[in-house]
């Protein structure tokens, strides 16, 4: 019941949607998109068992007194503050869209930003390596960096965006369909594994 | 401009300042910002799968079935009660039926993976490393261009060659997964420069914020 039920379960969901993928009968198209919005209805529950995780975080650390324990109180204002002027007043609010044009979105966009400033630190470490490779990575990069900026074309009489063109499309691109034809590779077989219950770390320990 | 909009731009401004301000070194304002934007994110993540996924595929239909009375809309019952086990983890004696959703959106996942990604990742993939063969035989490439399709062809193989693990790399194997590397180098090197590019806009576009929207000193 514990184990034998999830792995039933697996199995039969597993083989159901590969099966009605390749029957164009209405029944089993029915069945596979009826399935996709089950998928849909149950992802929100997980993610609101997320939450009540990084509550519970939260909440012990505010009870521990752990270090900087005073932020948690910023986290819950946030979450309490969006949730329920989203749920009660629905996404479409503009008392919502206030808060997720000034106060989401610019955190986001900073955030993600930031990452311009570290990854000059990572570039000038990676010359410092002084390797074929590294030195291929960091030419390569330059050249696709220049080759995006109207400044390169204009040193270069529009030899930088061609150049980055012609890497994008060649080179770039054999490598990414090597990692692509790799990595699909994998997913197909550890699929497999999991229908047929022959990986069943998913399931975690205990009886 | 009206009130509202105003606070806005300084709100985002503050948020904007504080997040930057962990360049100099941690401090109150960085982690005030990082601890709001968590829960920010975290609550707008909910409402979103709540009214994208929920409310439309749950809630309507079975809304709809007990004011008409058409019984199709109870199917609706089932993902809803599987997605509620997901709140067994919260219970020590229970937790283990939190399993049941995970087989079931775990097999869901694996099934509609395998044909996704056979068609489009493995099929199209290679289809699109010989097409340009076709070409070749039928005489319509340019010389450059049989050039390109050797050199794709080369690359994916090396590429392959240097994840293959099932045989030693020695000898002929080894220098064909030299090669490789040397492709998966101009990959990533690819994929830094865009990166690079990418968060630099970002950066561009925040201090375009913060000097035309905020301060007013650029139009």
């Amino acid at each position: 019941m514990k184990r034998q039920v999830p792995l039933v379960l697996c199995f039969v969901f597993g083989i159901a949607m590969i099966f009605t993928q390749f029957s164009p009968h209405s029944f089993s198209q029915g069945i596979y998109e009826e399935v996709i919005r089950w998928a849909l209805i149950i992802g929100p529950f997980a993610l609101v068992l997320a939450t009540v995780t990084l509550i519970q975080t939260h909440t012990a650390r505010i009870r521990r007194r752990t270090e900087h324990w005073q932020y948690s109180f910023v986290v819950f204002a946030g979450l309490i503050v969006m949730v329920l002027i989203g749920i009660f007043l629905k996404p479409q609010n503009p008392m919502f869209e206030w808060l997720y044009n000034n106060v989401q979105l610019p955190m986001d966009a900073t955030m993600f930003s930031l990452l311009a400033f570290f990854i000059a630190s990572a570039a000038y470490r990676a010359f410092r390596a002084r390797t074929f490779e590294a030195s291929l990575l960091l030419i390569t990069a330059l050249i696709v960096m220049m080759g995006n900026v109207p400044v390169g074309d204009l040193l270069s009489n529009d030899t930088a965006s061609k150049a980055r063109q012609w890497i994008l499309d060649n080179p770039n691109l054999s490598a990414r369909r090597g990692i692509i034809l790799g990595v699909s590779l994998g997913v197909i077989s550890q699929s497999i594994r999991i229908i047929l219950g022959i990986e069943r770390s998913y399931l975690g320990g205990g009886d | 401009m009206d009130f509202w909009s105003l606070i806005g731009i300084w709100v985002a401004a503050f948020l904007t300042l504080s997040i930057y301000s962990v360049l100099y070194r941690d401090n109150p304002f960085y982690r005030f910002a990082e601890h709001l934007f968590v829960g920010v994110s975290v609550g707008y993540g909910i409402v979103l799968s709540v009214y994208q996924g929920l409310v439309p595929f749950a809630l309507k239909p079975l809304w709809e079935t007990v004011t008409t009375g058409a019984p199709e809309g109870f199917i609706k019952l089932i993902p809803i009660c599987i997605g509620l086990l997901f709140f067994a983890r919260l219970s020590p004696r229970h937790t283990w039926l939190i399993r049941y959703p995970i087989a079931i959106l775990i097999g869901y996942g694996s099934g509609i993976a395998i044909p996704n990604v056979l068609r489009a990742n493995i099929f199209e993939q290679t289809r699109g490393t010989i097409a340009p063969f076709a070409e070749i035989a039928a005489g319509t490439l340019s010389g450059w261009g049989v050039v390109e399709a050797i050199l794709m062809v080369a690359g994916v193989i090396c590429t392959l060659t240097y994840f293959f693990f099932s045989v030693e790399h020695r000898g002929p194997v080894k220098w064909l997964s030299k090669v490789g590397i040397a492709f998966l180098m101009i990959g990533f090197g690819s994929a830094f420069g865009n990166t690079v590019m990418g968060r630099v806009a970002l950066l561009i576009q925040r201090v375009d914020f913060l000097l035309g929207d905020w301060l007013r000193i650029i139009s």
